[in-house]
Protein backbone atom coordinates (compact mmCIF):
# COMPACT_ATOMS: atom_id res chain seq x y z
CA UNK A 1 0.00 0.00 0.00
CA UNK A 2 1.13 3.59 -0.69
CA UNK A 3 0.57 4.42 2.95
CA UNK A 4 3.59 2.21 3.83
CA UNK A 5 6.20 4.49 2.10
CA UNK A 6 7.90 6.98 4.36
CA UNK A 7 8.16 9.71 2.01
CA UNK A 8 5.01 11.83 0.98
CA UNK A 9 3.05 10.00 -2.55
CA UNK A 10 3.64 12.16 -5.22
CA UNK A 11 0.57 13.32 -7.23
CA UNK A 12 0.59 10.43 -9.96
CA UNK A 13 0.87 8.12 -6.72
CA UNK A 14 -2.28 9.40 -5.07
CA UNK A 15 -3.93 9.51 -8.41
CA UNK A 16 -3.31 5.86 -9.25
CA UNK A 17 -4.52 4.92 -5.34
CA UNK A 18 -7.81 6.69 -6.47
CA UNK A 19 -8.78 5.05 -9.42
CA UNK A 20 -8.22 2.03 -7.80
CA UNK A 21 -10.53 2.66 -5.22
CA UNK A 22 -12.63 3.74 -8.03
CA UNK A 23 -12.37 0.53 -9.99
CA UNK A 24 -12.33 -1.93 -6.59
CA UNK A 25 -15.34 -0.26 -4.89
CA UNK A 26 -18.23 -0.83 -7.29
CA UNK A 27 -16.62 -4.30 -7.30
CA UNK A 28 -16.29 -5.08 -3.85
CA UNK A 29 -19.86 -3.72 -3.54
CA UNK A 30 -21.30 -6.70 -5.71
CA UNK A 31 -19.19 -9.32 -4.55
CA UNK A 32 -19.78 -8.24 -0.94
CA UNK A 33 -23.65 -8.69 -2.11
CA UNK A 34 -23.65 -11.31 -4.66
CA UNK A 35 -20.32 -13.19 -4.61
CA UNK A 36 -20.63 -12.60 -8.73
CA UNK A 37 -17.08 -11.28 -9.28
CA UNK A 38 -16.01 -14.59 -7.19
CA UNK A 39 -17.75 -16.42 -9.44
CA UNK A 40 -16.68 -15.18 -12.78
CA UNK A 41 -13.27 -15.21 -11.57
CA UNK A 42 -13.78 -18.77 -10.89
CA UNK A 43 -15.48 -19.38 -14.39
CA UNK A 44 -12.81 -18.04 -16.06
CA UNK A 45 -9.26 -18.90 -14.26
CA UNK A 46 -10.90 -22.44 -13.57
CA UNK A 47 -8.06 -24.81 -14.96
CA UNK A 48 -8.84 -26.79 -18.13
CA UNK A 49 -6.58 -29.81 -19.43
CA UNK A 50 -3.86 -28.81 -21.13
CA UNK A 51 -4.13 -30.77 -23.89
CA UNK A 52 -7.70 -29.42 -25.12
CA UNK A 53 -7.84 -29.49 -28.47
CA UNK A 54 -9.79 -27.35 -31.48
CA UNK A 55 -12.73 -29.78 -31.54
CA UNK A 56 -13.58 -28.46 -27.82
CA UNK A 57 -14.72 -25.41 -29.13
CA UNK A 58 -17.71 -27.03 -31.17
CA UNK A 59 -19.66 -26.38 -28.02
CA UNK A 60 -19.06 -22.53 -27.32
CA UNK A 61 -19.69 -21.71 -31.38
CA UNK A 62 -22.93 -23.64 -30.62
CA UNK A 63 -23.60 -21.70 -28.00
CA UNK A 64 -22.95 -18.16 -30.45
CA UNK A 65 -25.06 -19.91 -33.22
CA UNK A 66 -28.20 -19.35 -30.28
CA UNK A 67 -27.40 -15.83 -28.89
CA UNK A 68 -27.41 -14.59 -32.71
CA UNK A 69 -30.64 -16.42 -32.83
CA UNK A 70 -31.79 -14.79 -29.64
CA UNK A 71 -30.49 -11.41 -30.74
CA UNK A 72 -31.78 -11.35 -34.22
CA UNK A 73 -35.22 -13.02 -32.92
CA UNK A 74 -35.24 -10.19 -30.58
CA UNK A 75 -35.23 -7.34 -33.85
CA UNK A 76 -37.25 -9.92 -35.82
CA UNK A 77 -40.31 -9.79 -32.86
CA UNK A 78 -40.11 -6.17 -33.41
CA UNK A 79 -41.14 -6.14 -36.79
CA UNK A 80 -42.97 -9.42 -37.32
CA UNK A 81 -46.92 -9.30 -37.25
CA UNK A 82 -48.11 -12.52 -35.81
CA UNK A 83 -51.67 -12.80 -37.63
CA UNK A 84 -52.84 -14.44 -40.93
CA UNK A 85 -53.50 -11.00 -42.46
CA UNK A 86 -50.41 -9.27 -41.83
CA UNK A 87 -47.50 -11.91 -41.36
CA UNK A 88 -46.89 -12.24 -45.01
CA UNK A 89 -46.67 -8.61 -45.62
CA UNK A 90 -44.60 -7.83 -42.45
CA UNK A 91 -42.10 -10.73 -44.21
CA UNK A 92 -41.78 -8.55 -46.99
CA UNK A 93 -41.70 -5.30 -45.26
CA UNK A 94 -38.62 -6.79 -43.17
CA UNK A 95 -37.06 -8.47 -46.19
CA UNK A 96 -37.39 -5.31 -48.58
CA UNK A 97 -37.60 -2.19 -47.09
CA UNK A 98 -36.55 -2.28 -43.28
CA UNK A 99 -32.69 -0.87 -43.17
CA UNK A 100 -30.85 -4.04 -42.81
CA UNK A 101 -34.02 -6.06 -42.22
CA UNK A 102 -33.03 -8.74 -45.01
CA UNK A 103 -29.36 -9.22 -43.43
CA UNK A 104 -31.28 -9.72 -39.77
CA UNK A 105 -34.36 -11.94 -41.33
CA UNK A 106 -31.25 -14.09 -43.66
CA UNK A 107 -28.87 -14.25 -40.28
CA UNK A 108 -32.00 -15.64 -38.44
CA UNK A 109 -32.90 -18.30 -40.97
CA UNK A 110 -29.35 -19.61 -41.99
CA UNK A 111 -28.47 -19.19 -38.27
CA UNK A 112 -30.94 -21.77 -37.40
CA UNK A 113 -29.00 -24.49 -40.19
CA UNK A 114 -26.23 -23.26 -38.32
CA UNK A 115 -27.13 -23.75 -34.92
CA UNK A 116 -28.70 -27.66 -35.81
CA UNK A 117 -24.96 -28.58 -37.83
CA UNK A 118 -23.21 -27.36 -34.47
CA UNK A 119 -25.78 -28.94 -32.43
CA UNK A 120 -25.13 -32.54 -34.74
CA UNK A 121 -20.97 -32.11 -34.43
CA UNK A 122 -20.71 -31.06 -31.07
CA UNK A 123 -22.63 -34.36 -29.87
CA UNK A 124 -20.43 -36.35 -32.34
CA UNK A 125 -17.31 -34.58 -31.00
CA UNK A 126 -18.57 -35.57 -27.45
CA UNK A 127 -19.42 -38.96 -28.81
CA UNK A 128 -16.25 -39.91 -29.78
CA UNK A 129 -14.07 -38.55 -27.03
CA UNK A 130 -16.66 -40.84 -24.70
CA UNK A 131 -16.87 -37.17 -23.03
CA UNK A 132 -20.94 -38.92 -22.14
CA UNK A 133 -19.21 -41.53 -19.51
CA UNK A 134 -19.08 -41.22 -15.54
CA UNK A 135 -19.72 -38.57 -14.22
CA UNK A 136 -21.07 -36.37 -17.36
CA UNK A 137 -23.94 -38.80 -18.00
CA UNK A 138 -26.76 -36.17 -16.84
CA UNK A 139 -25.00 -33.44 -19.06
CA UNK A 140 -25.58 -35.85 -22.54
CA UNK A 141 -29.05 -35.88 -21.82
CA UNK A 142 -29.18 -32.38 -21.44
CA UNK A 143 -27.41 -31.82 -25.16
CA UNK A 144 -29.78 -34.25 -26.35
CA UNK A 145 -33.29 -32.41 -24.83
CA UNK A 146 -31.35 -29.44 -26.06
CA UNK A 147 -31.11 -30.46 -29.77
CA UNK A 148 -34.83 -31.71 -29.78
CA UNK A 149 -35.71 -28.40 -28.50
CA UNK A 150 -33.42 -26.73 -31.30
CA UNK A 151 -35.59 -29.00 -34.08
CA UNK A 152 -39.02 -27.80 -32.58
CA UNK A 153 -37.70 -24.05 -32.91
CA UNK A 154 -37.28 -25.02 -36.94
CA UNK A 155 -40.51 -26.50 -36.77
CA UNK A 156 -42.26 -23.70 -35.51
CA UNK A 157 -40.78 -20.73 -36.61
CA UNK A 158 -40.78 -21.99 -39.85
CA UNK A 159 -44.78 -21.24 -40.04
CA UNK A 160 -44.17 -17.75 -39.34
CA UNK A 161 -43.33 -16.05 -42.98
CA UNK A 162 -47.13 -17.65 -43.43
CA UNK A 163 -45.87 -18.26 -47.41
CA UNK A 164 -47.14 -21.38 -49.12
CA UNK A 165 -43.57 -24.12 -48.10
CA UNK A 166 -44.24 -22.75 -44.60
CA UNK A 167 -48.29 -23.02 -44.73
CA UNK A 168 -48.09 -27.02 -46.28
CA UNK A 169 -45.23 -28.18 -44.52
CA UNK A 170 -47.02 -27.32 -41.02
CA UNK A 171 -50.70 -28.70 -42.63
CA UNK A 172 -48.13 -32.41 -43.31
CA UNK A 173 -46.35 -31.63 -40.07
CA UNK A 174 -49.23 -31.18 -37.55
CA UNK A 175 -51.10 -34.37 -39.45
CA UNK A 176 -47.86 -36.38 -38.96
CA UNK A 177 -47.84 -35.21 -35.36
CA UNK A 178 -51.15 -36.49 -35.06
CA UNK A 179 -50.31 -40.39 -36.29
CA UNK A 180 -48.73 -40.80 -32.64
CA UNK A 181 -51.06 -43.40 -30.98
CA UNK A 182 -52.76 -41.97 -28.16
CA UNK A 183 -51.55 -38.71 -27.56
CA UNK A 184 -51.06 -38.02 -31.68
CA UNK A 185 -54.83 -36.35 -32.12
CA UNK A 186 -54.51 -34.61 -28.75
CA UNK A 187 -51.05 -33.03 -29.81
CA UNK A 188 -52.34 -32.25 -33.54
CA UNK A 189 -55.17 -30.54 -31.95
CA UNK A 190 -52.88 -28.72 -29.38
CA UNK A 191 -50.99 -27.60 -32.61
CA UNK A 192 -53.33 -26.54 -34.25
CA UNK A 193 -55.32 -24.77 -31.40
CA UNK A 194 -59.08 -25.63 -33.43
CA UNK A 195 -59.66 -28.06 -36.71
CA UNK A 196 -58.12 -25.73 -38.96
CA UNK A 197 -54.85 -23.86 -39.25
CA UNK A 198 -55.53 -20.24 -39.28
CA UNK A 199 -55.08 -17.74 -36.98
CA UNK A 200 -55.17 -19.45 -34.03
CA UNK A 201 -51.93 -21.88 -34.86
CA UNK A 202 -50.13 -18.49 -35.90
CA UNK A 203 -50.09 -17.15 -32.66
CA UNK A 204 -50.16 -20.44 -30.55
CA UNK A 205 -46.37 -21.44 -32.86
CA UNK A 206 -45.72 -17.59 -32.23
CA UNK A 207 -45.63 -18.25 -28.71
CA UNK A 208 -43.61 -21.52 -28.79
CA UNK A 209 -41.12 -20.26 -31.36
CA UNK A 210 -40.19 -17.25 -28.85
CA UNK A 211 -41.49 -17.42 -25.43
CA UNK A 212 -41.91 -21.52 -24.26
CA UNK A 213 -38.96 -23.56 -26.52
CA UNK A 214 -36.20 -20.61 -26.31
CA UNK A 215 -36.71 -20.31 -22.38
CA UNK A 216 -36.43 -24.24 -21.80
CA UNK A 217 -33.28 -23.88 -23.99
CA UNK A 218 -32.04 -21.29 -22.00
CA UNK A 219 -32.50 -23.00 -18.79
CA UNK A 220 -31.20 -26.24 -19.89
CA UNK A 221 -27.83 -24.01 -21.43
CA UNK A 222 -27.61 -23.09 -18.12
CA UNK A 223 -27.82 -26.11 -16.60
CA UNK A 224 -25.14 -27.67 -19.39
CA UNK A 225 -22.82 -24.58 -18.59
CA UNK A 226 -22.97 -25.53 -14.99
CA UNK A 227 -22.61 -29.17 -15.17
CA UNK A 228 -19.49 -28.38 -17.80
CA UNK A 229 -17.48 -26.02 -15.70
CA UNK A 230 -18.27 -28.30 -12.17
CA UNK A 231 -17.05 -31.43 -13.96
CA UNK A 232 -14.68 -30.06 -16.08
CA UNK A 233 -13.86 -30.74 -19.84
CA UNK A 234 -12.12 -34.04 -20.77
CA UNK A 235 -8.93 -34.09 -22.42
CA UNK A 236 -8.85 -36.22 -25.89
CA UNK A 237 -9.09 -39.72 -25.25
CA UNK A 238 -5.82 -40.52 -27.46
CA UNK A 239 -3.40 -37.43 -25.65
CA UNK A 240 -0.28 -38.83 -23.89
CA UNK A 241 -1.00 -37.09 -21.21
CA UNK A 242 -4.62 -36.74 -20.97
CA UNK A 243 -6.16 -35.94 -17.62
CA UNK A 244 -6.85 -38.39 -14.95
CA UNK A 245 -4.99 -41.74 -17.14
CA UNK A 246 -3.42 -44.71 -15.04
CA UNK A 247 0.01 -42.99 -13.55
CA UNK A 248 1.93 -45.34 -15.08
CA UNK A 249 0.84 -44.74 -18.94
CA UNK A 250 1.36 -40.82 -18.21
CA UNK A 251 4.81 -40.79 -17.30
CA UNK A 252 5.32 -41.71 -21.10
CA UNK A 253 7.96 -38.62 -22.35
CA UNK A 254 7.55 -37.03 -25.47
CA UNK A 255 4.52 -34.76 -24.70
CA UNK A 256 2.95 -32.77 -27.59
CA UNK A 257 1.98 -29.43 -26.30
CA UNK A 258 -1.58 -28.68 -26.23
CA UNK A 259 -3.50 -25.68 -27.92
CA UNK A 260 -3.76 -24.63 -24.36
CA UNK A 261 -0.50 -25.22 -22.81
CA UNK A 262 2.26 -22.62 -24.09
CA UNK A 263 5.40 -23.93 -25.96
CA UNK A 264 7.52 -22.15 -23.09
CA UNK A 265 6.03 -23.27 -19.70
CA UNK A 266 5.48 -26.82 -21.14
CA UNK A 267 7.32 -29.04 -18.97
CA UNK A 268 6.50 -27.06 -15.47
CA UNK A 269 4.63 -29.75 -13.74
CA UNK A 270 5.79 -32.26 -15.53
CA UNK A 271 8.30 -33.53 -12.17
CA UNK A 272 5.51 -34.11 -9.78
CA UNK A 273 4.35 -36.76 -11.72
CA UNK B 1 -13.86 -49.12 -0.40
CA UNK B 2 -16.15 -51.89 -2.35
CA UNK B 3 -14.05 -55.34 -3.69
CA UNK B 4 -14.98 -57.78 -6.10
CA UNK B 5 -14.81 -60.68 -4.30
CA UNK B 6 -13.44 -63.06 -6.81
CA UNK B 7 -10.74 -61.54 -7.66
CA UNK B 8 -9.98 -58.58 -5.31
CA UNK B 9 -9.86 -55.67 -7.31
CA UNK B 10 -11.83 -52.59 -7.28
CA UNK B 11 -15.26 -52.79 -8.22
CA UNK B 12 -15.90 -50.40 -11.69
CA UNK B 13 -17.83 -47.67 -9.64
CA UNK B 14 -14.80 -47.53 -7.39
CA UNK B 15 -12.47 -47.76 -10.70
CA UNK B 16 -14.53 -44.46 -12.12
CA UNK B 17 -14.60 -42.64 -9.03
CA UNK B 18 -10.56 -42.96 -8.57
CA UNK B 19 -10.36 -42.50 -12.05
CA UNK B 20 -12.17 -39.14 -11.74
CA UNK B 21 -10.17 -38.34 -8.64
CA UNK B 22 -7.19 -38.35 -10.80
CA UNK B 23 -8.82 -36.26 -13.84
CA UNK B 24 -9.49 -33.47 -10.97
CA UNK B 25 -5.74 -33.90 -9.68
CA UNK B 26 -4.20 -34.18 -12.97
CA UNK B 27 -5.95 -30.46 -14.62
CA UNK B 28 -5.23 -29.19 -11.19
CA UNK B 29 -1.67 -29.61 -11.35
CA UNK B 30 -0.67 -29.46 -15.25
CA UNK B 31 -3.63 -27.70 -16.69
CA UNK B 32 -3.85 -24.19 -17.94
CA UNK B 33 -6.58 -21.51 -16.89
CA UNK B 34 -9.74 -21.21 -19.09
CA UNK B 35 -9.14 -17.49 -19.47
CA UNK B 36 -7.22 -16.85 -21.85
CA UNK B 37 -5.77 -19.83 -23.41
CA UNK B 38 -9.08 -21.67 -24.16
CA UNK B 39 -11.16 -19.02 -24.04
CA UNK B 40 -9.18 -17.45 -27.43
CA UNK B 41 -10.11 -20.36 -28.91
CA UNK B 42 -13.12 -20.39 -28.39
CA UNK B 43 -13.65 -16.47 -29.88
CA UNK B 44 -11.63 -17.27 -33.12
CA UNK B 45 -14.53 -20.33 -34.02
CA UNK B 46 -17.30 -18.14 -32.79
CA UNK B 47 -15.72 -15.41 -34.98
CA UNK B 48 -15.72 -17.77 -37.61
CA UNK B 49 -19.49 -18.88 -37.25
CA UNK B 50 -20.85 -15.65 -37.00
CA UNK B 51 -18.81 -14.61 -40.73
CA UNK B 52 -20.51 -17.92 -42.08
CA UNK B 53 -24.16 -16.36 -41.17
CA UNK B 54 -23.58 -13.38 -42.21
CA UNK B 55 -22.18 -15.06 -45.43
CA UNK B 56 -25.21 -17.45 -45.53
CA UNK B 57 -27.52 -14.12 -45.29
CA UNK B 58 -25.57 -12.34 -48.07
CA UNK B 59 -25.87 -15.13 -50.51
CA UNK B 60 -28.97 -15.60 -49.93
CA UNK B 61 -30.38 -12.34 -49.90
CA UNK B 62 -27.92 -11.31 -53.29
CA UNK B 63 -28.96 -14.75 -55.23
CA UNK B 64 -31.99 -14.13 -54.58
CA UNK B 65 -32.99 -11.15 -55.28
CA UNK B 66 -30.17 -9.64 -57.49
CA UNK B 67 -31.52 -10.46 -60.77
CA UNK B 68 -35.01 -9.52 -61.04
CA UNK B 69 -35.62 -7.28 -57.48
CA UNK B 70 -37.88 -10.56 -56.24
CA UNK B 71 -38.05 -12.14 -53.52
CA UNK B 72 -39.46 -14.87 -54.93
CA UNK B 73 -36.85 -15.92 -57.31
CA UNK B 74 -35.25 -19.15 -56.41
CA UNK B 75 -31.89 -17.95 -55.80
CA UNK B 76 -28.92 -20.44 -54.93
CA UNK B 77 -30.34 -21.12 -51.03
CA UNK B 78 -34.01 -20.55 -52.10
CA UNK B 79 -36.53 -17.85 -52.24
CA UNK B 80 -36.41 -15.21 -49.73
CA UNK B 81 -40.26 -16.05 -49.48
CA UNK B 82 -42.78 -17.83 -51.47
CA UNK B 83 -46.40 -17.02 -52.09
CA UNK B 84 -48.83 -16.14 -49.79
CA UNK B 85 -50.48 -19.20 -47.56
CA UNK B 86 -54.02 -20.27 -49.38
CA UNK B 87 -55.01 -23.03 -47.72
CA UNK B 88 -57.67 -23.11 -51.21
CA UNK B 89 -54.59 -24.33 -53.18
CA UNK B 90 -54.22 -27.85 -53.62
CA UNK B 91 -51.28 -28.57 -55.73
CA UNK B 92 -48.48 -27.81 -53.60
CA UNK B 93 -45.73 -29.89 -52.77
CA UNK B 94 -45.04 -29.84 -49.12
CA UNK B 95 -41.47 -29.79 -48.14
CA UNK B 96 -39.91 -29.34 -44.81
CA UNK B 97 -36.77 -27.30 -43.79
CA UNK B 98 -33.27 -29.19 -44.71
CA UNK B 99 -32.79 -30.86 -41.10
CA UNK B 100 -36.23 -32.41 -41.19
CA UNK B 101 -35.32 -34.25 -44.84
CA UNK B 102 -34.39 -37.32 -42.88
CA UNK B 103 -37.32 -37.64 -41.30
CA UNK B 104 -39.19 -36.69 -44.04
CA UNK B 105 -37.79 -39.19 -46.24
CA UNK B 106 -37.84 -42.19 -43.51
CA UNK B 107 -42.00 -41.77 -44.50
CA UNK B 108 -41.50 -42.64 -47.68
CA UNK B 109 -40.13 -46.40 -46.48
CA UNK B 110 -42.72 -46.99 -44.16
CA UNK B 111 -46.63 -47.66 -46.06
CA UNK B 112 -49.62 -47.26 -45.37
CA UNK B 113 -51.85 -47.90 -43.66
CA UNK B 114 -49.91 -50.49 -41.55
CA UNK B 115 -46.56 -49.29 -41.10
CA UNK B 116 -46.86 -45.79 -41.44
CA UNK B 117 -46.79 -44.99 -37.65
CA UNK B 118 -43.43 -46.33 -37.50
CA UNK B 119 -42.11 -43.90 -39.84
CA UNK B 120 -43.91 -41.01 -38.28
CA UNK B 121 -43.71 -41.87 -34.75
CA UNK B 122 -41.78 -45.19 -34.05
CA UNK B 123 -38.17 -45.16 -35.57
CA UNK B 124 -37.72 -41.52 -34.25
CA UNK B 125 -39.02 -42.23 -31.03
CA UNK B 126 -36.56 -45.41 -30.55
CA UNK B 127 -33.23 -43.55 -32.12
CA UNK B 128 -34.32 -40.56 -29.55
CA UNK B 129 -34.67 -43.44 -26.51
CA UNK B 130 -31.26 -44.98 -27.53
CA UNK B 131 -29.55 -41.75 -28.10
CA UNK B 132 -30.60 -40.22 -24.63
CA UNK B 133 -29.28 -43.41 -23.01
CA UNK B 134 -26.19 -43.46 -24.68
CA UNK B 135 -24.27 -43.55 -21.57
CA UNK B 136 -26.68 -46.15 -19.27
CA UNK B 137 -25.57 -49.11 -22.07
CA UNK B 138 -22.07 -47.74 -22.93
CA UNK B 139 -20.68 -48.35 -19.60
CA UNK B 140 -17.09 -48.83 -19.81
CA UNK B 141 -14.66 -46.25 -18.63
CA UNK B 142 -12.34 -46.68 -22.24
CA UNK B 143 -12.76 -43.78 -24.17
CA UNK B 144 -9.91 -44.89 -26.97
CA UNK B 145 -11.86 -44.96 -30.37
CA UNK B 146 -9.50 -48.06 -31.60
CA UNK B 147 -10.59 -49.61 -28.55
CA UNK B 148 -14.44 -48.97 -29.09
CA UNK B 149 -15.67 -50.89 -31.97
CA UNK B 150 -19.27 -50.93 -31.43
CA UNK B 151 -19.42 -47.28 -30.67
CA UNK B 152 -17.30 -46.57 -33.68
CA UNK B 153 -19.15 -48.79 -36.01
CA UNK B 154 -22.76 -47.77 -34.18
CA UNK B 155 -21.99 -43.96 -35.30
CA UNK B 156 -20.45 -44.32 -39.02
CA UNK B 157 -23.30 -46.42 -39.09
CA UNK B 158 -25.95 -43.36 -38.07
CA UNK B 159 -24.21 -40.61 -39.93
CA UNK B 160 -24.50 -42.94 -43.30
CA UNK B 161 -27.84 -43.39 -42.92
CA UNK B 162 -28.52 -40.18 -41.87
CA UNK B 163 -26.49 -37.89 -44.17
CA UNK B 164 -28.34 -40.59 -47.00
CA UNK B 165 -31.95 -40.14 -45.78
CA UNK B 166 -30.91 -35.74 -46.35
CA UNK B 167 -29.63 -37.03 -49.19
CA UNK B 168 -32.78 -38.93 -50.96
CA UNK B 169 -35.32 -36.46 -49.00
CA UNK B 170 -33.22 -33.55 -50.92
CA UNK B 171 -33.49 -35.37 -54.38
CA UNK B 172 -36.43 -36.70 -54.11
CA UNK B 173 -38.68 -36.27 -57.39
CA UNK B 174 -41.89 -33.59 -57.01
CA UNK B 175 -44.37 -34.65 -59.37
CA UNK B 176 -45.51 -31.23 -61.45
CA UNK B 177 -49.10 -30.80 -62.02
CA UNK B 178 -47.95 -29.47 -65.96
CA UNK B 179 -46.29 -32.75 -66.27
CA UNK B 180 -48.62 -35.14 -65.13
CA UNK B 181 -51.69 -33.48 -66.61
CA UNK B 182 -50.01 -34.88 -69.97
CA UNK B 183 -50.33 -38.43 -68.67
CA UNK B 184 -54.21 -38.21 -68.27
CA UNK B 185 -55.13 -39.77 -71.81
CA UNK B 186 -52.74 -42.44 -71.07
CA UNK B 187 -54.38 -43.35 -68.09
CA UNK B 188 -57.72 -43.21 -69.93
CA UNK B 189 -56.60 -46.27 -72.74
CA UNK B 190 -54.29 -48.27 -69.68
CA UNK B 191 -57.39 -47.92 -66.89
CA UNK B 192 -60.34 -48.18 -69.63
CA UNK B 193 -61.86 -45.25 -67.49
CA UNK B 194 -65.16 -44.14 -68.93
CA UNK B 195 -65.61 -40.90 -69.79
CA UNK B 196 -67.79 -39.59 -66.69
CA UNK B 197 -64.37 -40.43 -65.31
CA UNK B 198 -62.27 -37.84 -66.87
CA UNK B 199 -62.64 -34.60 -65.52
CA UNK B 200 -61.84 -36.48 -62.54
CA UNK B 201 -58.73 -37.78 -63.76
CA UNK B 202 -57.34 -33.99 -65.36
CA UNK B 203 -58.02 -33.10 -61.57
CA UNK B 204 -56.34 -35.37 -59.95
CA UNK B 205 -53.20 -34.75 -61.70
CA UNK B 206 -53.32 -30.97 -60.88
CA UNK B 207 -54.23 -30.68 -57.30
CA UNK B 208 -51.32 -32.01 -55.88
CA UNK B 209 -52.68 -35.57 -54.98
CA UNK B 210 -49.71 -36.82 -56.91
CA UNK B 211 -47.14 -35.20 -54.33
CA UNK B 212 -48.41 -37.88 -52.43
CA UNK B 213 -49.95 -40.91 -54.23
CA UNK B 214 -48.45 -42.56 -57.23
CA UNK B 215 -51.17 -43.72 -59.76
CA UNK B 216 -49.48 -45.85 -62.63
CA UNK B 217 -46.08 -44.92 -62.14
CA UNK B 218 -46.34 -41.73 -62.32
CA UNK B 219 -45.88 -38.93 -58.31
CA UNK B 220 -44.12 -39.20 -55.39
CA UNK B 221 -44.77 -41.83 -53.09
CA UNK B 222 -44.86 -39.40 -50.15
CA UNK B 223 -46.31 -39.58 -45.90
CA UNK B 224 -46.58 -43.29 -46.75
CA UNK B 225 -50.05 -42.62 -48.74
CA UNK B 226 -50.61 -45.52 -51.22
CA UNK B 227 -51.13 -46.02 -54.76
CA UNK B 228 -54.44 -45.28 -56.19
CA UNK B 229 -53.79 -47.26 -59.57
CA UNK B 230 -56.16 -49.62 -58.66
CA UNK B 231 -57.93 -48.10 -55.75
CA UNK B 232 -61.64 -48.33 -57.49
CA UNK B 233 -61.33 -52.59 -57.12
CA UNK B 234 -61.77 -51.74 -53.21
CA UNK B 235 -65.24 -50.31 -54.14
CA UNK B 236 -65.51 -48.30 -51.36
CA UNK B 237 -68.08 -46.03 -52.95
CA UNK B 238 -68.57 -42.30 -54.34
CA UNK B 239 -70.36 -41.32 -50.97
CA UNK B 240 -67.13 -43.00 -49.16
CA UNK B 241 -64.52 -41.16 -51.09
CA UNK B 242 -66.23 -38.07 -50.77
CA UNK B 243 -66.52 -37.74 -46.96
CA UNK B 244 -62.74 -38.98 -47.06
CA UNK B 245 -61.84 -35.93 -49.06
CA UNK B 246 -63.09 -33.57 -47.37
CA UNK B 247 -61.78 -34.64 -43.72
CA UNK B 248 -59.12 -37.74 -44.36
CA UNK B 249 -58.95 -38.51 -40.51
CA UNK B 250 -62.40 -38.18 -39.75
CA UNK B 251 -62.84 -41.77 -41.56
CA UNK B 252 -59.52 -43.16 -41.16
CA UNK B 253 -58.19 -42.11 -37.79
CA UNK B 254 -54.61 -40.62 -37.79
CA UNK B 255 -54.03 -40.14 -41.31
CA UNK B 256 -51.90 -37.61 -42.45
CA UNK B 257 -53.55 -36.48 -45.39
CA UNK B 258 -54.93 -32.91 -45.74
CA UNK B 259 -58.34 -32.03 -46.12
CA UNK B 260 -59.11 -31.29 -49.58
CA UNK B 261 -63.11 -30.15 -48.46
CA UNK B 262 -62.28 -26.68 -50.54
CA UNK B 263 -62.54 -28.15 -53.41
CA UNK B 264 -66.05 -28.24 -53.25
CA UNK B 265 -68.76 -31.04 -53.86
CA UNK B 266 -68.90 -31.04 -57.13
CA UNK B 267 -65.26 -31.07 -58.05
CA UNK B 268 -65.20 -33.70 -55.08
CA UNK B 269 -67.10 -35.77 -56.78
CA UNK B 270 -65.59 -35.70 -60.26
CA UNK B 271 -62.89 -37.07 -57.91
CA UNK B 272 -64.50 -39.37 -56.55
CA UNK B 273 -66.02 -40.85 -59.73
CA UNK B 274 -62.37 -41.57 -61.19
CA UNK B 275 -61.22 -42.94 -58.18
CA UNK B 276 -63.54 -45.16 -58.37
CA UNK B 277 -63.47 -45.78 -62.20
CA UNK B 278 -59.52 -46.89 -61.14
CA UNK B 279 -59.81 -50.82 -61.76
CA UNK B 280 -56.08 -50.90 -62.24
CA UNK B 281 -54.78 -51.92 -65.35
CA UNK B 282 -56.61 -53.37 -67.73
Amino acid sequence: MAVTTRRKPTRAEIRKERMQMAINYPLDWVEERSGLVGGIRYFLFRKVPSDTNWMQTLGSATLTAFLVQVITGVILAMYYKPTPGDAYGSIQNITDQVTLGWLVRGMHRWGASVFIILMFLHMGRVFLFGAYKYPRELNWIVGVLILVMGMMEGFTGYLLPWDQTAYWATVVGINLNGTAPIAGPWLAQFLRGGQEIGADTLTRFYSMHMLLIPGAIIGLITLHLYLVIRLGVTSPPWSKEAAGMERAAATNGNLRPGLTRPATRGSAGRDSD
Amino acid sequence: MAVTPATGKPSSRDQKRAQFARYKEDVKERGKPFYPYAMFHDTVMSLVVVSVIVGLAVIWKWTAWAPHHSGLHQGILGPEYTEPADPGTTNFVPRPDWYFYFLFYLLRIFKWPESVFLGTVGVPTIALVLLLAVPFYDLRRERRLLHRPVAVVGAVLVVLSMATLTWKGATASEALASEVIADVPHWVKAEKLPPKAVPGAKLFAVAGCTACHTYLGVGSSNLGAPDLTSIGTRNLGIDFQVRHLKCPSCVNPGSPMPKFASLGDKRLNELAQFLEASKGKQ
